[in-house]
């Protein structure tokens, strides 16, 4: 431990703590606090209950006296995954030493400081691949986007766009000078490029930030260039702005913008109003709220949850991204999509239309890469975005749940196609999980570039390789997974949307019964494969091949299903 | 600025679903009427060329067929084919809509309201009464009982694989229950329905109980609807007992029976305190909180009892000194009538959108299966912790039904199954005088009839509820539900007619009409729930908070072709494999044993149910009727 650790720890273990967690006897025993963690170990002989608690994950802290002239403290913990806790620590002295290590050890500054960089179980090595696939192998393994799409490296030190990697795809047409200037005109540098290629009609979703037109109505050639490269002279694109048409308005009075009518020919603007940042937030914030409520009187709980809002912004995204795929699939145009900054709203939805769309992103690896691809890769700032969630009292700066709510609308999906998804619910909320505090080091940073600069892929585990390998995936799998090449178009009506209960009332009874029945189901169609396979062994003997492989393939199929 | 030629977003590829858009035009020259397989017993009555004013396509033109038990609508619009199968039970109200002189196109026809969570508007020709043939003939077959002729049920000539009316019989499901026992004894007093004239013939009541104790008793007791035993727990032998409120009237009158007879259920396993649950509101917060609901339901019930020469009340703590009384705070079934109501409002033909939540949330519906479902909750948690029950609501047929048959479905995992599912509906709804016919309101036309309530499909509600929340403990599926509830109007099936087993009795329902457990028992597949786990016969307490309630889109939202019905796929895929599974491996015993053996008796002896096609599937999942 270095020693900067060791500074915030004054006192390192507490005895006859009592830990009170939600649906739980209240348990006693020792509670120890590391650098990274918090340990409780329940003093009993066999069978006791240990605690490990990334401190990372802890949202917020409160702390009150209580005893006799307060000889003693509880500490109110309220984790990033929405789970409360509570300990009852003797001492005053002792619980609040414990406290302000909670404080400063959960809110570390510097990202070489956090759990990834010491996280080093035995199974995994550090030399091993990190990340899933790169823009050059999405590249090379789409051959039918070669006469017409290539890869640039302009980004390669990163001097071209800050939050890009450091290849992109774009349309052959635009040399990487052209490239470059196009940047230049958009916010951060985020000029459009591919993101998804729809094999069946060639045509394409790319996404960008917002131009910068500004008050004085600037134009770019090379922006126009590169946007008009990106479709045939005789097609029609369309720009879905994130924005509503007012907002998109207000923003050139700060430098920013949208395109032109005038200047765009072959493209039209649509505006569909997605809400970002603090309003998101806050959304979270009521929702967790309301969901949160001891009180028995549940009256209003049907107004809370539809003041909290975050329903209708599960609505939206989900409807956008509807679109979105509605002008790919159904009316055969290309899409561009961008917002503001084009590193939330935007990645929600061209990530929500290719889930839609792509039965390829639906698959277990195919949804992680989907995620590298649209969210680490594309640089979402998970670093601010998920600093704190729904339970911090610190001062709101640049947190939004947009990567909860794709989630969120992927949840949505898996209900409403409960055999289109490979992935299940508790991928979803592992990942909820992880991407706010994390053992792995994938949604460390803001953008490729600051992962170089901090050697994050060097020495870090990378956690969609860690829950591909084989163990761990089946945990994550679909039981009822069934590929289809269609489109899975999701209702958007308010009655087909449904709170994510997995999520938000994960620490009740209703998820631990879920759960059971998840494994029962689980536990049925394996049931059925161990009893039929030693039966089909049996018969492998038998001259009839072709009956058996039937039972065989069939046993597959039922396996997975 | 932005353009906005592309359309909004439509989530609803499968808006047109109902209507098969590739139906040929080969077939539509055919007598429409031809491809519907009328039912064994059912007849033609009239047919009529008019328009459907369908909420979600418009106005089709097309042809309607009466027969006795159905409406059977087509359209004959050349682009897709919507049709339209109704039940004639299903029909609450017939109306005329605008006169001979009423302006506006389609402004004149019927207007009928279901049972079933919709409306249907048909428009006719203004000229020459063109309605008045169609409008009486309906009028006649919708509400037979109102015009002298018998219900179709009695009609109908159906047959099927399995005898339904085999499912229940009240003295094997005693001996499943391990009774009569050292306690409990089946008592034959009510064998020609004397003591009281809503139960059934055997009851179950405390060894020590005589029959005239028994007598003593129904006459403090609302309707004579004593205490008696339903269900038992196997290891701590603490009881469900069921009864009407005893009529203690506006003097807080006693009965020496009454409070003997309880302290004897009480007794009969050694619990200290009996529990008695009265379903209805306080009557003391009544007072306090001057709840307009709760007011009424006491005035109500005080003087029609008084009527009746006494009046009803509940359990006083100085006559019953052993017994604790709890309200379990459920409202009436004028309540619930209006909840429904209000639901279909915002459901029907179009989803109140704006507002989705506080819209439903304004309805009370999932409040009310809350207070049911928590009621419920109580009686179980207390029956298993050892104590004996009483549950009683007013007259002891509805809120005490809900509440009973909801606690054993928590309690005994036999009622979980699809045959005990059935059991337990015979048992506590049928056997005990649920009133169906008065609920419902079978064959008759006084639609505005105030008996009407939507109880039993509250307690389905219920039903279904747990279902989501244990996906695994339930050998029956959602189809078999909807299915009950379809039948719970169609008035194809004996099941639920009448209001109680005396009158059922009188009008042989079990010999001249067929039970709907014959249908669903003869299909079982169909209705099972391939995620069924045996082993679950644990207690199960499902969450009863509001935050864990949802409403059943599918069968309240159901005729808006823009749900999807986001179950059966799941279910129908999973049933498919194993049906094909079952085929191959028996097709490699087959193979196996035509290898090692020439005879093949043990496979023929053992005669699997032949696995049914996956395509049968297909064909089985599409919507009833």
């Amino acid at each position: 431990m270095t020693m900067e650790f060791s500074e915030h720890i004054k006192t390192a273990n507490v005895d006859d703590v009592v830990l009170k967690l939600p649906l739980r006897p209240a348990l006693k025993g020792t509670l120890c606090v590391t650098a990274h963690h918090l340990v409780f170990s329940e003093r009993k002989e066999e069978g006791s209950y240990q605690l490990l608690l990334l401190l990372r994950s802890v949202d917020a802290i409160e702390k009150r006296m209580t005893g006799l002239s307060g000889s003693s403290g509880t500490i109110v913990i309220k984790c990033k995954d929405l789970r409360i806790l509570q300990f009852d620590i003797p001492g005053m002295e002792e619980c609040l030493n414990v406290a302000s290590s909670i404080e400063a050890l959960s809110s570390l500054e510097s990202v070489t400081e956090l759990y990834p960089f010491f996280h080093r179980p035995r199974e995994l090595s550090l030399s091993e691949p990190w990340g899933l696939s790169s823009p050059q192998q999405q590249y090379a393994q789409t051959e039918r986007l070669w006469d017409r799409w290539r890869l640039s490296k302009v980004n390669r030190n990163f001097s071209v766009c800050m939050s890009y990697p450091r290849t992109v795809i774009v349309p052959c047409a635009i040399d990487d000078i052209t490239l470059a200037k196009a940047a230049s005109f958009r916010q951060g540098g985020r000029f459009p490029v591919l993101c998804y290629y729809h094999r069946s009609n060639g045509m394409v979703i790319m996404r960008s930030s917002q131009p910068m037109t500004g008050a004085n109505r600037k134009r770019c050639r090379e922006d126009e260039l590169l946007l008009q490269a990106a479709i045939d002279e005789s097609e029609m694109g369309y720009i879905i702005d994130t924005r509503s048409a007012q907002q998109a308005q207000q923003a050139r009075m700060a430098g920013g913008g949208f395109e032109s009518k005038a200047f765009y020919h072959h493209w039209r603007r649509l505006h569909r109003h997605l809400e970002r940042g603090k309003v998101l937030q806050e959304s979270l914030i009521k929702l967790v709220e309301a969901c949160g409520d001891p009180s028995q009187n549940m009256d209003r709980w049907l107004s809370k949850l539809e003041n909290s809002k975050w329903l209708s912004h599960v609505h939206s995204a989900l409807s956008t991204a509807g679109l979105v795929a509605e002008c790919v699939e159904r009316d055969g145009h290309s899409v561009l999509v961008h917002g503001f900054e084009g590193t939330d709203t935007t990645l929600l939805v061209t990530s929500l239309a290719q889930l839609i769309l792509d039965p390829a992103s639906r698959t277990f690896r195919g949804f992680l890469q989907l995620l590298e691809r649209e969210w680490v890769q594309a640089g979402h700032p998970f670093r601010q975005r998920c600093a704190h969630s729904a339970h911090s009292h610190a001062r709101l700066r640049q947190e939004c749940p947009a990567f909860l709510l794709l989630l969120d609308a992927t949840w949505q999906l898996g209900r409403q196609f409960p055999l289109a998804l490979e992935f299940s619910e508790v991928l979803l909320l592992r990942l909820a999980q992880d991407a706010y505090a994390s053992d792995y080091g994938t949604f460390l940073c803001s953008s490729e570039q600051e992962r170089c600069a901090l050697q994050v892929k060097e020495n870090t585990h990378c956690l969609f390789q860690f829950l591909l390998r084989r163990e761990e995936r089946e945990k994550y799998v679909n039981p009822l997974y069934e590929a289809t090449d269609l489109a899975i178009w999701p209702s958007v009506h308010p009655q087909s949307l449904q709170l994510w209960t997995g999520l938000f009332l994960r620490w009740t009874e209703y998820a631990q019964t879920m759960d059971e029945a998840r494994e029962e189901i689980w536990t049925i169609v394996k049931e059925r494969k161990e009893t039929d396979r030693p039966k089909g062994c049996a018969h492998t003997t038998l001259s009839r091949h072709d009956s058996f492989t039937n039972v065989e393939n069939l046993m597959d199929e039922l396996t997975v299903l | 600025m932005a353009s906005a030629s592309l359309p909004a977003y439509n989530p609803s590829p499968l808006e047109n679903s109902s209507s098969s858009q590739n139906a040929s035009r080969e077939s539509l020259k055919m007598e429409p009427l031809a491809d519907v397989a009328l039912l064994p017993g059912e007849e033609r009555v009239i047919d009529k060329d008019l328009i459907y004013m369908c909420p979600f396509h418009g106005a089709l033109k097309g042809k309607v067929f009466i027969t006795n038990y159905r409406l059977y609508f087509r359209s004959t619009d050349m682009e897709s084919t919507v049709t339209l199968d109704v039940p004639l039970g299903v029909i609450g109200r017939i109306e005329k809509m605008g006169g001979a002189s009423s302006r506006g196109e389609n402004s004149y026809g019927l207007d009928i309201t279901c049972k079933d969570m919709r409306n249907l508007r048909f428009a006719l020709k203004q000229e020459g009464h063109s309605r008045r043939d169609i409008f009486g003939e309906l009028f006649k077959y919708a509400f037979p009982l109102s015009h002298g002729m018998p219900l179709f049920a009695f009609l109908s000539q159906e047959k099927f694989e399995e005898n339904g009316w085999s499912v229940y019989n009240s003295i094997d499901e005693y001996r499943r229950q391990n009774l009569p026992s050292e306690q409990w004894r089946i008592s034959f007093i009510n064998e020609s329905y004397e003591l009281c004239d809503t139960y059934p013939v055997h009851l179950v009541v405390p060894y020590k109980a005589t029959d005239e104790d028994l007598r003593r008793v129904a006459t403090f007791r609302s309707r004579g609807r004593i205490p008696v035993l339903s269900w038992i727990h196997r290891e701590n032998q603490a009881v469900i007992t069921r009864c009407s409120q005893p009529l203690v009237g506006m003097s807080g009158k006693r009965n020496k029976d009454d409070e003997r007879y309880l302290d004897i259920i009480r007794e009969a396993n050694g619990t200290p305190r009996l529990t008695i649950y009265d379903a209805r509101p306080n009557v003391n917060a009544v007072a306090n909180k001057g709840c307009v609901f709760c007011l009424l339901e006491w005035l109500l019930v005080i003087p029609t009892a008084v009527t009746e020469a006494t009046g009803g009340g509940y359990e006083g703590d100085d006559a019953y000194q052993n017994a604790d009384l709890v309200f379990l705070d459920i409202h009436n079934i004028h309540v619930m009538r209006e909840s429904l109501k209000k639901l279909k409002d915002i459901v029907y033909p179009n989803v109140e959108e704006a507002h989705w939540l506080s819209s439903l949330e304004s309805t009370h519906w999932l409040e009310h299966i809350k207070l049911v479902l928590s009621g419920a909750i109580q009686i179980a948690d207390k029956v298993s912790s050892g104590s004996s029950v009483v549950v009683h609501c007013s007259d002891g047929w509805d809120r005490t039904a809900q509440l009973t048959s909801l606690a054993m479905l928590m309690l005994d995992s036999y009622y979980r199954t699809l045959r005990g599912f059935q059991v337990l509906l015979e048992k506590e709804w049928i056997g005990f005088g649920h009133k169906f016919t008065s609920r419902i309101g079978h064959g008759d036309k006084n639609h505005a009839d105030q008996d009407r309530s939507p109880i039993f499909l509250q307690f389905v509600d219920c039903v279904w509820q747990m279902t989501k929340q244990f996906p695994t403990a339930f050998e029956f599926n959602e189809r078999c539900l909807v299915t009950i509830l379809d039948h719970l109007y169609s008035c194809r099936f004996g099941t639920f007619l009448y209001n109680c087993e005396s009158v059922r009795d009188s009008n042989k329902v079990r010999s001249k009409t067929v039970s709907l457990w014959s249908l669903i028992n003869s299909d079982k597949a169909a209705y099972v729930n391939p995620f069924y786990t045996s082993d679950c016969s644990r207690v199960l307490y499902p969450v009863a908070s509001m935050r864990h309630l949802e409403l059943w889109v599918n069968y309240y939202i159901r005729w808006n072709p823009r749900i999807r019905h986001q179950q059966s796929p799941v279910e129908q895929r999973y049933k498919e494999l194993l049906a094909l599974r079952d085929q191959y491996l028996k097709k490699l015993e087959e193979l196996q044993l035509s290898d090692s053996t020439p005879s093949s008796a043990r496979l023929t002896n053992s005669s699997t149910p032949n696995a049914p096609l996956p395509n049968q599937h297909l064909t089985h999942l599409q919507t009833p009727f």
